[in-house]
């Protein structure tokens, strides 16, 4: 069994202010190595907290989360974070966002060509490569900002509520493309929802946080075959495990 | 975060002692006196320029005083045998300076709620606007005074037009942007009249429109010191110039220890005001997220 | 849509020079014909001239070159000034913005000059640089700097938390940041503080040659007419200011918009 990727081990914050808030307490948390592991709770429960602590930008006001074994101190592009708000930078086109983290890398122009020309296909917006954002849909937008991630090959994705903004239709679409990706090119993926249904059909392992203070109140193994797809939610497994953690959040 | 604070404190203060300790040595080994006054000077005129200045009382310490400056400078003592003060000059720029506040606040939020209340009118009226308010208010002080004359009105009339003509723009947006997606929930709850202007508009549109008023206040004082500059014979504008320009040439050549000292008693009066209608606005509009 | 609000506008326009003409018909006789100028009368005066009195006055002014050259020294007054004070203050918005030590450092600075209305420096700069070009430009220069820099600090602070993250997640260092994401975004605050700043130059200019004494220039045109006084003159070099400071404004727009061609319009 080898050591987990991410970890956080007795891990609280507490937000300053004239009140302060306990958003997480005691929380022990491991993600493996190539693991898609989902994140469920309902809203404030401090699951955004816990993911902008592995991605670097908070520290823990107790407890410590470790990546790879080291503590982690900053953001860095190991570490690909897909935040809940829109990020896709309105200044730059499609295909110049993709290529920013590149640019930052300090990748020469042929290199990052090469790659957004890949990852554009992959997200199938082909036509798109020259546009601006504002004249894409928010789903685009969406996978635009994944693809984003992708481009500096990260071992570790950490996706918060990515797709919480868009209309069902539109998420089970990029639920679907995310999960394609994702076996394409295995990550350790940490996704933030409180969409009991999407963690199902994306996840290998569930983790249901309590209300404020987070703490975890269920684990769920999810050996649902993959590739998943439409009919993949309406198997009895799938509706079954459903059912418990379904149950398991209201309680 | 505690700490930044206290940094940043620190760097203000190094900074504006920095400021005073090097023009302060300037000054003194430029020993130009007409260009550059001494930091001393500066503090003299000030003292002399509030003390109320009375040149006859003989044995007075305030007269005492005077005659202790280092140099007597032309513009000085004629403020002060005129029995001018620093802080009659600044009441009585404050007075204009609120009078225009007074009357063109709400001559401008009335002309920016029309605009933005009724598309058709913004459409006819909009241009217009535009027109009017691309003279400047200062300029127009020439065609005025040939309808007035030499009175307060014709000082007066510029801040009133330019403190309108500013505040247009924030009511504008107020309405048609911030106010709109409530007025139409309002309105669908039937709301009409009286009660969606006062429990809808009108709070809807606060924020902005007091927002606004930061932008009212420094024109404002910009309008009245200007319009003193040019033809006032009182007020601070006319310190500065030492004496109305047009109503008669610079008698008296303008000592810059005067102009220094009015300069800086105008940035604290706007300073003030500013904080003053910050304080408004965040009093009024509490519930602001 | 656009054209509906073109002819309307059209027509408030068209409605203004009717209404005025009738004005200035019905003044004829009514209003009054002579004016106290301090020490005398003069007679004679048109206090509402009609738009055959202008028309003539205008191609006069136009004809002998008054017009003409009072506008070039005064917009090449506004413009020098409004390079220099733009490119001062932006700078100094951006770095103030960008490091709060400075932004400390510069904080008294910068308070002081934005509560200084520009033209009560003005007597001072005269005594330091003496009447001419160079206290006017520098004035002109103050102002503009301390709203530009105003703005562009604005620009700078107001970046959302969430392209920050996103970028220095994407490994972006601070030189990069501030490059290709931080500019961008203030861009447009700059050029909104550019067009307040430009108007805020007219103004300042206006009075500026108001107060000094050389021909040709704009504010020295109104002083003149003024003091005869020729009031089609008068109206006229203040209609020319207006226009200028529209003209100017249009075309801050129209490059405005060009470079933020991926602005999503509000409304």
């Amino acid at each position: 069994m080898t050591a987990p990727l991410l970890e956080a081990q007795g891990v609280g914050y507490t937000y300053p202010g004239t009140t302060p808030t306990r958003a997480l307490e005691g929380l022990n948390l491991a993600v493996n190595d190539g693991e898609f592991l989902a994140l469920l709770g309902p809203v404030g429960c401090g699951k955004t907290t816990l993911l902008r602590m592995f991605a670097g930008f908070l520290r823990p006001t107790q407890g410590t989360v470790r990546c790879a074994g080291a503590t982690i101190d900053g953001p860095g592009w190991q570490k690909g974070y897909v935040l809940q708000e829109e990020s896709i930078f309105p200044w730059m086109t499609v295909r110049e966002n993709l290529e920013f983290g590149l640019l930052a890398k300090g990748a020469d122009p042929a290199a990052r060509r090469a790659a957004s020309d890949e990852l554009i296909r992959l997200i199938g917006l082909s036509a798109f490569e020259g546009t601006y954002p504002k004249e894409l849909s928010a789903g685009m937008s969406k996978m635009v900002e994944v693809a984003r991630v992708l481009a500096t090959d990260p071992s570790i994705l950490l996706l918060d509520e990515p797709f919480g903004a868009l209309d069902s239709q539109t998420r089970a679409r990029l639920q679907d493309a995310l999960s394609r990706l994702w076996e394409q090119r295995r990550k350790t993926v940490l996704f933030v929802t409180h969409d009991a249904e999407e963690a199902l059909y994306l996840a290998d392992r569930i983790v249901v946080l309590t209300q404020r203070p987070g703490r975890i109140k269920a684990q769920f193994a999810v050996q649902i075959p993959r590739p998943r797809s439409f009919e993949t939610r309406f198997s009895p497994e799938f509706v079954a495990l459903k059912r418990q953690v379904l149950e398991a959040t209201a309680a | 975060m505690k700490r930044a604070i206290h940094q940043r404190s620190l760097l203000w203060l190094a900074s504006l002692a920095a400021l005073v300790g090097a023009y302060t040595v300037v000054a003194n080994q430029v020993r130009r006196p007409d260009l550059l006054p001494t930091t001393q000077d500066i503090v003299q005129t000030f003292a002399a320029l509030v003390v109320r200045g009375n040149a006859q009382s003989a044995g007075d310490p305030h007269h005492e005083h005077h005659q202790h400056h280092e140099r007597s400078s032309d513009q000085v003592d004629t403020l002060v045998q005129q029995g001018v003060t620093l802080q009659d000059a600044l009441a009585v720029s404050t007075a204009r300076v609120l009078f225009g506040l007074a009357v063109g606040l709400p001559l401008g939020i009335l002309v920016g709620v029309l605009l933005g209340w009724s598309r058709r009118t913004d459409d006819y009226l909009h241009p217009v606007y535009v027109l009017v308010r691309s003279v400047p208010p200062l300029a127009l002080i020439t065609y005025i005074m040939l309808w007035l004359g030499h009175s307060e009105a014709h000082r007066l009339i510029p801040i009133v037009y330019a403190v309108a003509t500013t505040s247009v723009i924030p009511t504008y947006h107020a309405v048609r942007d911030v106010a709109a997606p409530y007025l139409v929930a309002a309105r669908s709850l039937g709301a009409r009249g009286r009660l969606l202007v006062t429990k809808v508009l009108l709070p809807a549109a606060s924020p902005t429109v007091l927002g606004g008023l930061r932008y009212a206040v420094p024109i404002a004082w910009m309008t009245a010191v200007g319009a003193e500059m040019l033809m006032a014979e009182n007020g601070i504008g006319n310190l500065l110039v030492g004496g109305g320009m047009w109503s008669s040439r610079m008698q008296t050549r303008s000592d810059p220890a005067v102009i220094i000292a009015g300069v800086i008693t105008l940035a604290a009066a706007g300073w003030a005001m500013d904080a003053g209608a910050r304080l408004l606005r965040a009093r009024l509009t509490r519930w602001v997220r | 849509m656009v054209a509906l609000r073109m002819r309307r506008a059209a027509v408030a326009l068209g409605a203004l020079v009717v209404l005025y003409g009738i004005a200035a018909e019905l003044g004829r006789g009514r209003l009054p014909d002579r004016i106290w100028m301090g020490s005398h009368y003069v007679d004679n005066i048109q206090l509402l001239p009609t738009w055959r009195s202008l028309a003539e006055e205008g191609a006069f002014l136009l004809e002998s070159d008054i017009l003409a050259s009072s506008v070039a020294v005064s917009t090449r007054r506004v413009l020098a000034g409004l390079l220099l004070g733009s490119l001062v203050g932006i700078l100094l918005g951006l770095a103030t913005g960008w490091a709060w030590r400075l932004e400390a450092l510069a904080d008294p600075w910068v308070t002081f000059f934005r509560f200084t209305p520009a033209l009560a420096l003005l007597p001072l700069f005269v005594t330091w640089f003496g009447y001419g070009e160079l206290s006017k430009v520098l004035l002109i220069a103050s102002s503009v700097a301390v709203v530009t820099l105003l703005g562009a600090h604005h620009g700078v602070r107001t970046v959302p938390r969430a392209y920050i993250d996103a970028a220095t997640s994407l490994g972006a260092g601070r030189s990069l940041l501030f490059r290709r994401v931080v500019l961008p975004f203030a861009l447009p605050h700059i050029f909104a503080s550019v067009r307040v700043a430009t108007g805020l130059a007219w103004v300042t200019i206006v009075v500026a040659e108001l107060i000094d004494a050389k021909m040709p220039s704009l504010g020295y045109l109104l002083a003149l007419s003024g003091a005869y006084p020729r009031v089609p003159t008068m109206l006229i070099a203040l209609a020319t200011v207006g226009a200028l400071v529209l003209a100017f404004d249009l075309v801050l727009l129209l490059i405005h918009a060009r470079s933020t061609r991926w602005m999503r319009r509000t409304a």
